[in-house]
């Protein structure tokens, strides 16, 4: 008995060993590696030296990092919420079944397999000032379009309006929960005569929330972590107005090559997106309903 | 179920040993018969590698022995790569890099001083037209040799001039000879939109500024490499940023930005024959030369309070990890050499003066201007600092974005600020 759970251990171990291997060795220890990075000063070439909490003790009063804290927070407190109801509605939109849905469906979940490089590009042409096509349709109207990237003020708006190219990711999460919400449960309040939007609000909406839950830590996740519209249409400005996170590390580590300076920043944004994660975990249980769950 | 576990332990191991072994080093290999492979890493891409590769291929008619292989990595991670290869020590033997990357990677000592090498093999420093080793060096040392160039220059169509019959502009002409010319030369319709524009100028590009600092008798950064603060400051660097600025806001002789991200900002005016000067380098004359719209010619940069341009230059150098640096010396000294630039001379301006001499670019109308333009080359501030790029550079685009996008943005405040955190920044990374 005890030989056979140890071969079923091994064989276990081994089958996964592929899985195994590359996460030591690309995740797990790349990881070490930063964290050890973080306190020290390394410029890649010359030794590690050693630095303490420097290194952490720099974040408090550097003025480019804080920058970035605001630029990433308000975009994360920007976007979540419409990615959530953008995929959320346009679940809706495509939800009946009929002949045909199926190209709609293709239509609004293809943005998402596209590189976010290209769609960033597209998106260049369209708002560029002089001859964009956002604000030529803007003058039909007689109203003088900002310079959207050009402009702070507008600068991180254009990439809030430029991501909702990902709402069908969302959307394609929210179609297959769904298809999970039994038939009977609209049939008994439509009997009970609910109308489709009592339905919605008092059916589909709980339990569809799980799916809202995964949804909402995705792209909280995500958000931390934009990097690509700004690397590719901003590099940052104007005036450091779409500084995110990751594009300053990116900056600190293989523009200015300060490594541990920028493991630090690495760590930092780890640590946040760690704590936010915990605390949606925990929130789950005031608005999160699971299906064949009884509430006390 | 034995033998498959056994089997798949194999195939796993297996994998784990080749991986091992694909991920040390590559070349550096000596090959048959004594063969000597040397590596060299280009930032350039796309068509600018015909002119290397067409060098590499004279030298290896003319030294059966020795094998270069070219490794081009264009982008904007090119620097990231070398150092990461520097580290695992498997950069290639010749690298080739930047002007103001130049100090950087010789404080940490990526490059090996050439001055040895030069001495002993009798290489003749002065085959070089004026100003071009200067960037190649640090602390009096030789790291790098050139490999091309170019200083700022205005280019002008002569179409739109002729169209309104304003004269063309000379050599020695001022600010307030931009200025009056771009004005006659910026058309509005009758509601007030401009049709055509005066000057084409290159938005929030920090190194192209220095021209305007020096120009107006400025600088930014202390001889000694430690102050920022009393110079960037300083009533002449005001003045140039207050010019500049005017161009775009007060006078609104020059196109806003197309796009600030893009190197030069992205306008496209000039090339559309909707601009008639514009000030940049070299680069684009290929295209300005065969574009239908312009009817070309080039002037030197206008002067303020002093005559002054500024280099961009890329130069080539040898590892410090390279196995090989006598054979890597031999190319280099090829490739920056008498017989490299009879092949630049096709790409871009060569940097040896007979090669530019006999081949009638030095009194060239256009190329001409450009190879005068180095007997009035200032320092770069890059040159006194290793820390210019991550400390006074993004201080100063800064200010260069506000005063472009913000027409009421307060220059001399801007500057006080700038000069401060620049300041800050130099004394925390000079610890």
């Amino acid at each position: 008995m005890r030989s056979f759970q140890r071969k079923e251990a091994l064989s276990f171990y081994l089958a996964i060993s592929p899985w195994l291997v590359g996460f030591l060795a690309f995740t797990a220890g790349p990881m070490l590696i930063s964290l050890f990075a973080s306190f020290t000063n390394w410029d890649l070439l010359a030794a590690p030296v050693w630095a303490g909490l420097d290194n952490y003790r720099d974040l408090a009063t550097d003025s480019l990092f804080i920058q970035s804290m605001k630029v990433t927070l308000t975009y994360t407190a920007a976007y979540v919420p419409l990615d959530l109801t953008g995929g959320l509605l346009l679940a809706l939109l495509v939800r009946p079944r009929f002949k045909g849905i199926g190209v709609f469906r293709t239509i609004f979940y293809l943005p998402t397999v596209f590189s976010g490089v290209a769609f960033v590009v597209v998106w260049l042409w369209m708002l560029n000032p002089n001859g964009g096509l956002v604000n030529l349709f803007l003058g039909w109207f007689g109203i003088t379009g900002p310079r959207w990237l050009l402009d702070p003020h507008y600068a991180l708006l254009s990439l809030v309006m430029m991501s909702f190219w990902g709402w069908g990711r969302s959307m394609a999460l929210y179609l297959g929960g769904m298809q999970t919400i039994p038939d009977e449960l609209y049939e008994a309040s439509a009997i009970d005569g609910a109308g489709s939007v009592r339905q919605f609000f008092t059916i589909t909406l709980p339990l569809l929330s799980p799916i809202i839950f995964f949804n909402l830590v995705l792209s909280v996740i995500a958000t931390f972590q934009s990097f690509t519209s700004a690397f590719v249409a901003t590099n940052g400005g104007p005036l450091d107005s779409t500084l995110f996170l990751v594009l300053y590390i990116y900056r600190q580590a293989f523009e200015f090559f300060h490594m541990g300076y920028a493991a630090a920043l690495a760590w930092v944004l780890f640590a946040i997106v760690l704590v936010l994660t915990l605390l949606l975990m925990r929130s789950q249980k005031f608005w999160v309903f699971y299906l064949g769950e009884r509430s006390e | 179920m034995k033998n498959l576990l056994r089997f798949l332990s194999i195939v796993i191991w297996l994998s784990l040993v080749l991986s091992a072994c694909a991920t040390s080093p590559p070349a550096e290999q000596t090959g048959a018969g004594g063969t000597i492979v040397i590596r060299a890493g280009t930032g350039d891409g796309g068509a600018g590698l015909t002119p290397h590769q067409q060098i590499i291929q004279n030298f290896e008619d003319q030294n059966p022995n020795i094998i270069v292989q070219l490794e081009p990595v264009s982008g904007r991670d090119y620097y990231a790569r070398l150092l990461t290869q520097l580290s695992a020590k498997a950069a290639p033997d010749i690298m080739q890099i930047g002007d103001d990357a130049v100090p950087s990677f010789v404080t940490k000592g990526a490059f090996i001083p050439l001055d040895t090498y030069l001495k002993d093999s009798n290489f003749d420093t002065s085959i070089y037209l004026p100003g071009l080793l200067d960037p190649g060096k640090v602390d009096g040392k030789q790291y790098l040799l050139p490999k091309d160039y170019s200083p700022l220059a205005v280019y002008y169509n002569k179409n739109l001039f002729d169209a309104l019959s304003v004269p063309y502009p000379v050599d020695g002409w001022t600010w307030d000879d931009l200025l009056a010319t771009a004005q006659k030369l910026t058309v509005k319709d009758s509601s007030g939109n401009v049709t055509q524009w005066g000057i084409q100028l290159p938005a929030a590009w920090t190194t192209g500024f220095e021209y305007w600092v020096a120009a107006a008798g400025g600088s930014l950064i202390s001889k000694d490499g430690k102050n920022f603060a009393g110079f960037m400051d300083s009533p002449e660097v005001a003045r140039a940023v207050q010019f500049y600025a005017d161009l775009y806001n007060k006078y609104q002789v020059a196109p806003q930005p197309a796009d600030l991200n893009a190197f030069g900002g992205g306008n496209s005016e000039f090339a559309n024959g909707k601009a008639a000067m514009m000030i940049f380098g070299r680069w684009p004359q290929s295209d300005f030369k065969s574009n239908p719209n312009i009817n070309l010619a080039v002037v030197a940069p206008p002067m303020d309070q002093a005559r002054a341009n500024v280099l961009f230059w890329g130069g080539f150098g040898i590892a410090s990890s390279s196995k090989y640096p006598d054979t890597a010396f031999k190319y280099l000294s090829y490739v920056s050499g008498e017989p490299g630039a009879q092949v630049w001379k096709d790409w871009a301006l060569p940097a040896v003066k007979s090669v530019a001499d006999s081949s009638g670019l030095s009194s060239d109308p256009i190329e001409g201007v450009w190879i005068g333009e180095l007997n009035h080359l200032v320092p770069r501030a890059y040159t006194f600092t290793p820390y210019w790029n991550e400390t006074a550079d993004p201080a100063l685009r800064k200010v260069l974005e506000s005063v472009i996008l913000d027409p009421s943005a307060d220059v001399k405040a801007l500057l006080a600020q700038a000069a401060q955190d620049a300041q800050a920044a130099l004394e925390k990374l000079g610890n």
